[in-house]
Parts: C-alpha cells; sequence; structure tokens
C-alpha cells in the first residue's frame, strides 16, 4: 500500500515542475499554528527576496517575464497538510524526522531555511528541468518566485503535489483569464476538459510565446484534426487536417501557424471565438466595424473604394470589384460568399462552391483564373470577366441583359 | 510487414507533404515581389520632413509597412521597437513605411506609442505599396547588403519577434540553417524534460548518501534499478554506500555490474581495485 503511494507520488514527480523543499518557513510535522517557527517567513515572496542571487536567478533575470506579473489572490502554504493525503514529496516522506535535506535543521519542529533559492534545491534532484529552464519564456513563477508557487513541497491532495487542481490554481493568478472563460459566449472545450490549461501550456517554460506547447497551429490542430467534433449549438467543426490535406492554397495565418489571429483560445463573445466582429451570414449590409476581423490585417480601401490601381488586383481597369460585391447597403456579400476562410484548391483561396441558404446548397463559383484578372460564372451571374490591365472596365449592367444575368443569390 | 512498410512509408508521405504544405513561407510574400527579387532601392520623404533611402548598406536591411490605428499594426510595431533595440549594435538598417492617407499627427502618436526609433518613410499615393503588392498590415521585408528580397513575414500574434530576430541572425551569419529552424520549427515544450524517475530517485539517493543516511540511499536506488536495470550511476553509486558501510563483496558486485555495462568507466576499475583489496582471501 505504501508502496502505491509512492509510485503514485513519483508518477507525479516525474511530469511535475521542479519543487522541494521550501525555505523553512514552518514545521515540517505539525500544522503551521502549533509549531515553534523561529524564523518565520509570511510567504515564498519574502522568502525569495531574502535569498541570495545564484546562478539560476541570474538566468532569469536575463529573460522578462511574459507581461506584468499579475498578483495571487490566495496564498498557498508550503507547510506540510495534517491531513491524509495521497501525494506525498519522496523526498520528505523518506525521514519524517529529520528535515536537514532540504531544511537547515533536522528538527521537525524546527527545520529552519533552505539554503540558497527553492529552486536550485529543487534541481539537485529534479535535473530534468535544467533544459525547461533555459527555454526562452518563462512562467513568472517559475521566473521570479520558483516552484513552491504551484507546488507544495512536502505534499498535496493533487497530482504533481499541486496547491489545487487546475484550472482554479492557475487562475488563481491569471484573473483575467477567469473573466474571459467564464463570461464569454462562446466557450472553448479545451479549456475546461482533459488537462485543462496544461493542454495547451506548459506551465514552467516555453519556446514559444505565451508558454504555449507548440505554435498556435500545431496545438490546434491536435484536437480539430478529427471529423464529429461539434460547438455548443450541436454544429460540427471542420476538420482542419482534412481540409488542409486537400487545399493547398491557405489563408496567410494558417500558413504561419497562428490561428490566434483570428480566434481567441480562452473564450469570445463572437461566433466560432472569433477575436472580433465577422457576420455570419453570406448577405450583410457594409459596416466596417462589421469586418474588424479581416480590416485587422486587410486594408479596408479594399471594400471601401469603388475605384483603386493599388489595393486589389479583383478588379476591371480600376473598377473595384471587392467594393462592388460587398459594398452595399443591404445584401452585401459577406467575404466568404467568395473565399474560403482556411484554405482552398484555388489561389487568393477562392472557393469552389458557397453553401447557400438554410439547406445549404453547395453553389459553383465557377472562377477561373487567368494572368491578368479572372471569371466567374453562372451561380450568381452570367460570364463577366474582368482585367486588371483593362484601360476600361466593362460596365456589366449596361449590357443587354438576359434572364441568366439576373442577380442571385 | 508489407502492410507496416505501406503505412510508413504513407506516414512519411503525409509528413513531408505537411512540411511542404503546411510551411509555404516563399508563397506568402508581396504579391509583386517574390523572395530573391532586387528591391528599388528608393528614395522616400520621412515623417519628420526629410528624406531616406528605402534600404542601406547594412547586411540586413528590414522595412515595415504599417498602419496606425491597426490593432495588429500597433503590437507589431511594440514589438519592432524591442527588435530595434536588440539589434541596435549590429549590421541592420529599419525603416517603417506608411501611407501618405494616414494623417502625420496619427503617424507620430503611433511611432511614439511603439517606441520606435527608426526612420517613418511617407508612402506619397501609395507608390512603393502599390509597386510590391502590399495588401497585408503589418507585414515586414527583409533584404541582403545587395538588396535583395531574402524575407517576408507578416503578423503573428506569436512569436513575432523570436522568428524575426532569429532570421536577422541568420542573414548576419550569427546562426546556422539549423538554428533558425529551431525558432520557425520549436520542438514541443514537455514539461519534465527527458528526465526519468530512475534519475531522479538516484539523484534523491545520492543526496541521502551524502548526509550519511546510507540505508535510506539504498531504498531509493533500489526503487531506481527497479525501474532502469541498466542504469550504470546507479550501480557505481550503490557500490560506493556498500563499500562505505563495510560490505566490500557486496560493494564489488555493484561495480562489477556497473563496469559491465560500461567497459570503459574508470572509476568502477579504481572501486574494483580498491574493494579486492579489502576483502579477505578466503
Amino acid at each position: 500500500m505504501k508502496e502505491s503511494k509512492i509510485n503514485a507520488n513519483f508518477h507525479g514527480i516525474i511530469l511535475s515542475i521542479v519543487f522541494l523543499l521550501a525555505g523553512g518557513l514552518y514545521s515540517c510535522a505539525a500544522p503551521p499554528e502549533e509549531n515553534d517557527r523561529t524564523k518565520p517567513a509570511s510567504n515564498p515572496v519574502d522568502m525569495q527576496s531574502k535569498a541570495p542571487n545564484t546562478e539560476h536567478g541570474t538566468i532569469f533575470e536575463k529573460s522578462k517575464p511574459e507581461k506584468t506579473e499579475p498578483e495571487p489572490r490566495k496564498k498557498y502554504t508550503q507547510a506540510p497538510l495534517t491531513m491524509a493525503t495521497p501525494f506525498i514529496h519522496a523526498a520528505y516522506e523518506a525521514d519524517l524526522e529529520d528535515c536537514s535535506l532540504c531544511h537547515e535543521n533536522a528538527d521537525p519542529r524546527n527545520p529552519g531555511r533552505i539554503p540558497g533559492t527553492s529552486i536550485d534545491l529543487c534541481l539537485e534532484c529534479h535535473e530534468e528541468f535544467e533544459e525547461e529552464i533555459n527555454r526562452k519564456f518563462k512562467h513568472v513563477s517559475v521566473d521570479k518566485v520558483t516552484c513552491i508557487n504551484c507546488h507544495n513541497p512536502h505534499n498535496s491532495e493533487n497530482p504533481y503535489l499541486l496547491h489545487e487542481s487546475l484550472p482554479d490554481l492557475c487562475l488563481n493568478c491569471h484573473a483575467d483569464i477567469e473573466k474571459v472563460t467564464k463570461q464569454a459566449k462562446v466557450k472553448h472545450d479545451a479549456i475546461t476538459t482533459e488537462k485543462k490549461c496544461v493542454n495547451c501550456h506548459n506551465p514552467h517554460s516555453s519556446n514559444v510565446e505565451h508558454l504555449l506547447n507548440q505554435l498556435p497551429f500545431d496545438l490546434c490542430i491536435g484536437c480539430h484534426n478529427k471529423d464529429g467534433l461539434k460547438d455548443q449549438q450541436g454544429i460540427e467543426i471542420t476538420n482542419f487536417e482534412a481540409l488542409l490535406d486537400e487545399n493547398p492554397e491557405q489563408h496567410a495565418p494558417v500558413a504561419v501557424k497562428d490561428c490566434s489571429a483570428c480566434h481567441t483560445p480562452h473564450g469570445s463573445d463572437n461566433f466560432r471565438l472569433l477575436v472580433t466582429e465577422y457576420p455570419a451570414k453570406f448577405y450583410s449590409g457594409y459596416d466596417p466595424k462589421n469586418y474588424a476581423l479581416c480590416f485587422e490585417c486587410h486594408d479596408e480601401e479594399i471594400i471601401a473604394e469603388p475605384r483603386t490601381t493599388i489595393h486589389t488586383q479583383f478588379r476591371d481597369a480600376d473598377r473595384n470589384l471587392h467594393y462592388l460585391h460587398v459594398n452595399k447597403p443591404t445584401r452585401g456579400r459577406t467575404c466568404r460568399a467568395c473565399h474560403e476562410v482556411h484554405a482552398a484548391k484555388q489561389a487568393h483561396i477562392i472557393r469552389e462552391a458557397v453553401p447557400y441558404g438554410k439547406r445549404r446548397w453547395m453553389l459553383k463559383l465557377n472562377y477561373t483564373r487567368t494572368e491578368t484578372g479572372g471569371s466567374c460564372e453562372k451561380t450568381c451571374h452570367s460570364k463577366r470577366d474582368y482585367d486588371f490591365t483593362r484601360s476600361e472596365p466593362i460596365i456589366w449592367n449596361k449590357l443587354p441583359t438576359s434572364k441568366s444575368t439576373k442577380e442571385g443569390p | 510487414m508489407t502492410c507496416k512498410v505501406q503505412l510508413t512509408v504513407t506516414r512519411c508521405g503525409v509528413f513531408f507533404f505537411a512540411v511542404a504544405v503546411l510551411w509555404p513561407t516563399t508563397l506568402w510574400t508581396f504579391s509583386r515581389a517574390a523572395i530573391g527579387t532586387k528591391i528599388e532601392n528608393v528614395e522616400m520623404p520621412t515623417l519628420d520632413g526629410g528624406r531616406h533611402h528605402l534600404l542601406g548598406n547594412a547586411m540586413a536591411n528590414v522595412f515595415v509597412f504599417f498602419k496606425p490605428g491597426q490593432e495588429y499594426s500597433d503590437i507589431t510595431m511594440k514589438k519592432m521597437a524591442l527588435c530595434e533595440k536588440e539589434t541596435a549594435d549590429k549590421s541592420v538598417h529599419w525603416v517603417g513605411i506608411v501611407s501618405n492617407r494616414i494623417p502625420p499627427a496619427e503617424v507620430e502618436s503611433a511611432v511614439k506609442e511603439a517606441g520606435i526609433t527608426m526612420p517613418v518613410l511617407i508612402d506619397v499615393d501609395d507608390a512603393l505599396y502599390g509597386s510590391l503588392g502590399v495588401k497585408l498590415h503589418p507585414v515586414v521585408g527583409i533584404t541582403d547588403q545587395e538588396h535583395n528580397l531574402v524575407n517576408y513575414q507578416h503578423f503573428t500574434k506569436v512569436n513575432f519577434s523570436e522568428v524575426l530576430l532569429a532570421r536577422i541572425r541568420h542573414l548576419l551569419k550569427e546562426i546556422d540553417d539549423q538554428k533558425l529552424d529551431k525558432v520557425l520549427h520549436p520542438v514541443v515544450a514537455t514539461t519534465g524534460g527527458n528526465g526519468t524517475k530512475a534519475r531522479i530517485r538516484l539523484m534523491l539517493a545520492k543526496k541521502f548518501y551524502k548526509t550519511g543516511k546510507y540505508e535510506i540511499a539504498l531504498t531509493h536506488l533500489t526503487t531506481c534499478l527497479d525501474d532502469d536495470p541498466k542504469l550504470v550511476a546507479a550501480h557505481t553509486l550503490r557500490g560506493q554506500i556498500l563499500a562505505a558501510q563495510g560490505n566490500y563483496s557486496e560493494a564489488l558486485e555493484a561495480f562489477q555490474i556497473a563496469l559491465e555495462l560500461d567497459p570503459d568507466n574508470a572509476s568502477a576499475k579504481e572501486e574494483i581495485k580498491a574493494c579486492q583489496e579489502r576483502i579477505p582471501e578466503r
């Protein structure tokens, strides 16, 4: 039984952060209120401030934390929990009567401080974290205060000797994320399932900003690579691995693996976790605010200016055909009427067909590209070509109309 | 067997296809200036009323098109300011480019907010935008000393500065292809590194050995060797502890196992010799 407890503990240790016996704040055996603390320090911050600079401390100072350090709302005890806990640190459990392996004194009632900083002590056994602490981006808790911010160095009710289970432990400091995850209209299952925050973030360090385990796309595709995933409304979510396998022309953020340029992973008030507004429908009256998402990277002039020779090559001479299609007071076509959002087979991520109406009929665009323009035909209008090298645009509305040239859908 | 080979070949195919497809960096470039194009070193008016060339004689010439007020441009320019500082003592020529459609006061405010010190060139009537085919904001172009376009980078929320600096350093020959590749394709940030339970137990046992707690150390070594029976350092430590306890014959066995696992282990050879000298002849 004891052996299985040790094994469980070690299973926790192997994957968890470097932790070890913290500064001699409390007794090893007795609860805090019963301790005879000769050198009390109220929290790990105090401890750190009194600790000498070490080699690791210097390493950490070289790299800046991701952003301003968030303040923890509650402070966790580093003392041993008096209740029976399923997870016990092997270094603590090995000899409950002698704390000197990590502390300056052997006496459990007066263990004293730890020498140097806790992270140095942790690394004496957890050498496997040497590589991690040398990564570019470090968690503030590792960078500034060390392991015991998140781990109890003695024992815990939680795996990896965490003070609390996830996501509560993370949200104790990251109040902004808590607000988003709780209040957002559109939620992301990644936050509440399996490993929760650690599904996407490395709690210690990473070579990717925001302590992401991988670049955003690589992370997202880890889950969005299967059929049958559904959103909160029960609508099936695209299998992106399959989509990208079949569609080599990719939207720039996809090509550079940055899903977060358009989607916010913690939650959003916008459809499909979009970072800002974008019309969800086929038709929309033109309002720049509706296209805020696109205009984060694309120039508004693409749609705002009726004539241009600079902002787009989807023009007939200087007649801007983006303007013509989108910039209408009521039934303007939204970007997705012609473009795939993520990837397509054709250049400029132009769709082959567009789902239309409640029955989502797939209407073919029949787009053909040429060296100096292109053409579309049949579905929305009869064949109309454009050529950006023309000196004068063809004004189709002035040409004789036939039944097939009627506008639609 | 055939099936397995086919599966492996298919997986390799999928992998290489994915790499080829997912990183078409050369495809994403200025629409009228592909990688390798020689960029014309035009002289342009600057925000402060002077004139400045788009490119310099530096080993790396970096030019960024940005649009004040556009969130991603503003974010990027702050990052550019940091990149600029990091390369302050290097042969890098930086310029920012804005359209003359943007009111100067707005540009000045954005420049101040971002903290960039690079000259800001004013693109009159979007002439440079048009000649390069700039469609997005923000985008960065990098040329070599001969003004050939070697890289194009548009906005990413994640690792923008990392990638940009790595590309500059690569151009400055400070990092090689392999190091650049590590930045472009960072490996998964695993937790716990490559450590093993056995290694942790070994380190713990070492600590107990150093404090003279031999029995506890041996307990941890037993667990350690159960997990990894071929861990030479654990056998060596076990031998040292047993020898310290005066149990030379068992220590000898431990050292001999260490030597079998690592025939070049000089320390084990010495320890064996020392043990043999201490074991009384039967």
